[in-house]
């Protein structure tokens, strides 16, 4: 008897999968959408939902409309492969996982041993693509280590910056990721100098030994870069600036938003890289509308930079898929693989045979000035990170 | 001499929250032999409270905006509150449980406390700008410190003599120390237990509130998961200092501060990574060569 549903249970799957192919090209989300990472996975989602809105208001891909089918994950490795095997049954074409490479992992594998693209909505690790799923896995974001490598060759050639601090906060392969890249980018400055690092956890309730070795440093350096997130980094930043350090704050991705930042009042000479800004100030007036429309249809404006890579994931794989002419896997592969800087509403998007990521990327360089964020120049790093120096 | 102020400062300040941890565990252990493991839980519910429950990412203040003389004792209220309730909800259940039974019973609460505040303000940390005049620095002895470590120091210093005091000189207290000692033996003296035991609970909570003012105003967010680590080293002060002294949680809570402090000033960088796997070795050592913690409490000893 268990065999019998075993069987009806496989050709139900089979049947509804091959029908998917006919009519509809159907998205599957094996995201958190309860648990610690929704508020991680929502944002990108929703904006993946509204480049799908209008792919299919303008008649859909391949002449079919795109119908997603969801999973949640619950924060949960173990749930998260479920999740990725029950969108695949649901005939998903392409499966699209957790913005975290820990968390989105599991459902990507699940998608890569079924032959099928999966994409992490904003997962900055190497590991969220061929090196740490497979050759049908791919990112929609940027690698933490542009960010890194970014903070460090603007502030050197934009703001004179010549003295740099490194202070890691040792959580997460983020902002390890951070680090590698600055430390990448350092020795190619030629009057850069490290006067001195330092490391701390995330959670530590106090960073006051760590800032006592800044404050003994002969001078101030110029510039500090700081490789930390959420929440860590709110208390690293407000008790540098409790101590009286006012040197400028070098940042990654993470900490972008202003919703924070009530909590270090008056905040300033403090920089932050962003794929679009949130603040109503990007240079491409599309992002403003994107921001605007984002706005009616969730009732809020996005909080971070991070809600953009779900709109460029669907972005490029839907062109992909519109080159290629079908959602068959390899075809599209080779497609995206095919893309060198591929303008985007979010700055250009290569993708190699060997790299499924960013490794380098136009950014938008967000200064807080007196707690008020906003744009002030865009940077794009001279050469791209290798990729060896990514595996290190 | 400003250096080493500098450091003495810094371990005194992180030696003050831990030890404040510590004496709200050891408070609760020493009456009724449970580690109270939603006590971070309950460190977190006390900052939370002071915002309106809302999932966006923007926080909402609320209680937050009282000026200090009405936001300090709301949040002790709030946290006495909290404990006594779980108490009276909870633990009073599980009075003749054995100690295992009551710590698992603990965990529980601290999930549900944890899932509750998730449902409310969701996983996204919050900011909340709380007592922001503490964020000034000060100079002090050659030493350029934030207002809010001095004043973390002084409170801690200020707690602990007024508990000892309560404890030494009050009727309520004498109560409390010898349902410490000798649960059975002070009941049957006329000791009422449920009274002592919700005084205990009442203390450990507001202990829970003053390092959720601190840790709030010191690290500007309010996070689920912010109440754990301090927790975690609190708990190891407690055993440490021998379960359910309070001397010894104090001395072994500022020992520990002192320890990291000290930890990341000397270990070279690549080896500061690991600073807590230092941290812990010393308390391996502590434990192999006084298993019963350094100050054991009487009512503990193994009495072969």
């Amino acid at each position: 008897m268990k065999k019998l549903t075993a069987i009806l249970a496989a050709t139900t799957c089979l049947s509804s999968a091959a029908l998917a192919d006919d009519d509809r090209i159907i998205v599957g989300f094996a995201t958190a959408e309860t648990g610690f990472m929704q508020a991680y996975d929502k944002p990108a989602q929703d904006a993946a939902m509204i480049r799908i809105a209008e792919i299919n208001e303008a008649g859909g891909l391949l002449g079919k409309p795109i119908e997603v089918v969801k999973a949640d994950t619950k924060t949960d490795r173990a749930e998260g492969a479920k999740a990725g095997l029950s969108v695949i049954d649901q005939g998903a074409d392409m499966v699209v996982v957790s913005c975290d490479y820990d968390f989105g992992a599991p459902a990507a594998l699940a998608a890569e041993s079924n032959g099928l693209i999966s994409f992490f909505l904003c997962a900055e690790s190497i590991k969220a693509g061929i090196q740490g799923v497979g050759p049908n896995s791919f990112s929609a974001s940027v690698l933490a280590a542009v960010q890194g490598a970014t903070m460090a060759e603007w502030a050197y050639n934009k703001k004179e910056a010549r003295t740099f601090y490194r202070l890691l906060d040792t959580w997460t392969e983020y902002n390890k990721g951070i680090c590698d890249g600055f430390d990448w980018m350092l020795p190619q400055l030629p009057e850069a100098k490290l006067v001195g690092e330092d490391t701390f956890l995330n959670e530590d309730a106090s960073i006051a030994a760590q800032i006592t070795r800044i404050k003994s440093l002969p001078e101030e350096p110029d510039a500090i870069m700081l490789c930390t997130m959420m929440p860590g980094a709110v208390s690293a930043i407000k008790q540098l600036r409790a101590a009286g350090i006012n040197s400028m704050i070098l940042n990654g991705s993470g900490v972008d938003g202003s919703y924070w930042l009530s909590a270090v009042p008056d905040l300033s000479n403090f920089y932050v890289p962003v794929q679009g800004s949130i603040y109503g100030d990007d240079p491409n007036p599309a992002v403003n509308e994107f921001n605007a429309k984002y706005t009616e249809v969730t009732g809020a404006p996005p909080a971070t930079q991070y809600t953009y890579p779900g709109y460029v994931m669907i972005d490029v794989w839907a062109k992909a898929v519109e080159r290629a002419g079908t959602t068959e896997t390899s075809a599209v592969v080779a497609e995206l693989e095919k893309m060198v800087d591929e303008p985007t509403l979010f700055g250009p998007r290569t993708f190699t045979s060997e790299l499924h990521h960013q490794n380098r990327a136009r950014y938008l360089i967000v200064e807080t000035n007196n707690g008020k964020p906003g744009v002030v120049d865009e940077w794009t790093i001279s050469s791209p990170i290798p990729v060896a120096d990514l595996m290190k | 001499m400003g250096g080493l102020m500098q450091v003495i400062f810094d371990a005194l300040s992180l030696g003050s929250l831990y030890a404040l941890g510590a004496l709200g565990i050891a408070l609760i252990f020493g009456v009724m032999r449970l580690v109270n493991f939603a006590h971070g839980d309950v460190i977190a519910f006390c900052v939370f409270a002071l915002l309106w429950p809302s999932v966006d990412a923007v926080a909402i203040i609320f209680a937050g905006n009282l000026p200090w003389f009405l936001l300090i004792p709301f949040t002790l209220a709030v946290g006495a509150g909290l404990s006594v309730l779980s108490e009276v909800v909870v633990f009073r259940r599980f009075r003749r449980a054995n100690p295992a039974t009551m710590m698992i019973a603990s965990f529980a609460l601290g999930f549900v406390i944890r899932y509750f505040l998730l449902m409310l303000f969701s996983s996204r940390p919050k900011s909340i700008s709380l007592l922001p005049g503490l964020s000034q620095p000060v100079e002090i002895l050659g030493a350029r410190i934030p207002l809010l470590q001095l004043i973390t120091i002084l409170v801690t210093i200020a707690v602990l003599i007024g508990l000892t005091a309560f404890l030494r000189r009050t009727r309520f207290g004498l109560e409390m120390r010898a349902a410490a000692e000798n649960f059975t033996m002070a009941r049957m003296l006329g000791v009422r237990a449920n009274r002592v035991i919700m005084g205990a609970f009442a203390l450990s909570g507001a202990l829970a509130a003053a390092i959720a003012l601190i840790l709030g105003s010191q690290t500007g967010t309010a996070n689920i998961m912010m109440g754990a680590s301090v927790m975690l080293m609190a708990f190891i002060a407690t055993v440490i200092g021998g379960m359910g002294s309070l001397a010894g949680a104090v001395i072994a809570g500022f020992a520990l501060g002192a320890i990291a402090t000290v930890m990341q000033v000397i270990l070279p960088p690549d080896a500061r990574a690991f600073r807590d796997a230092f941290v812990y070795g010393a308390v391996i050592l502590v434990l192999i060569f006084r298993p019963q913690g350094l100050l054991a409490a009487r009512g503990t000893k193994e009495r072969v």
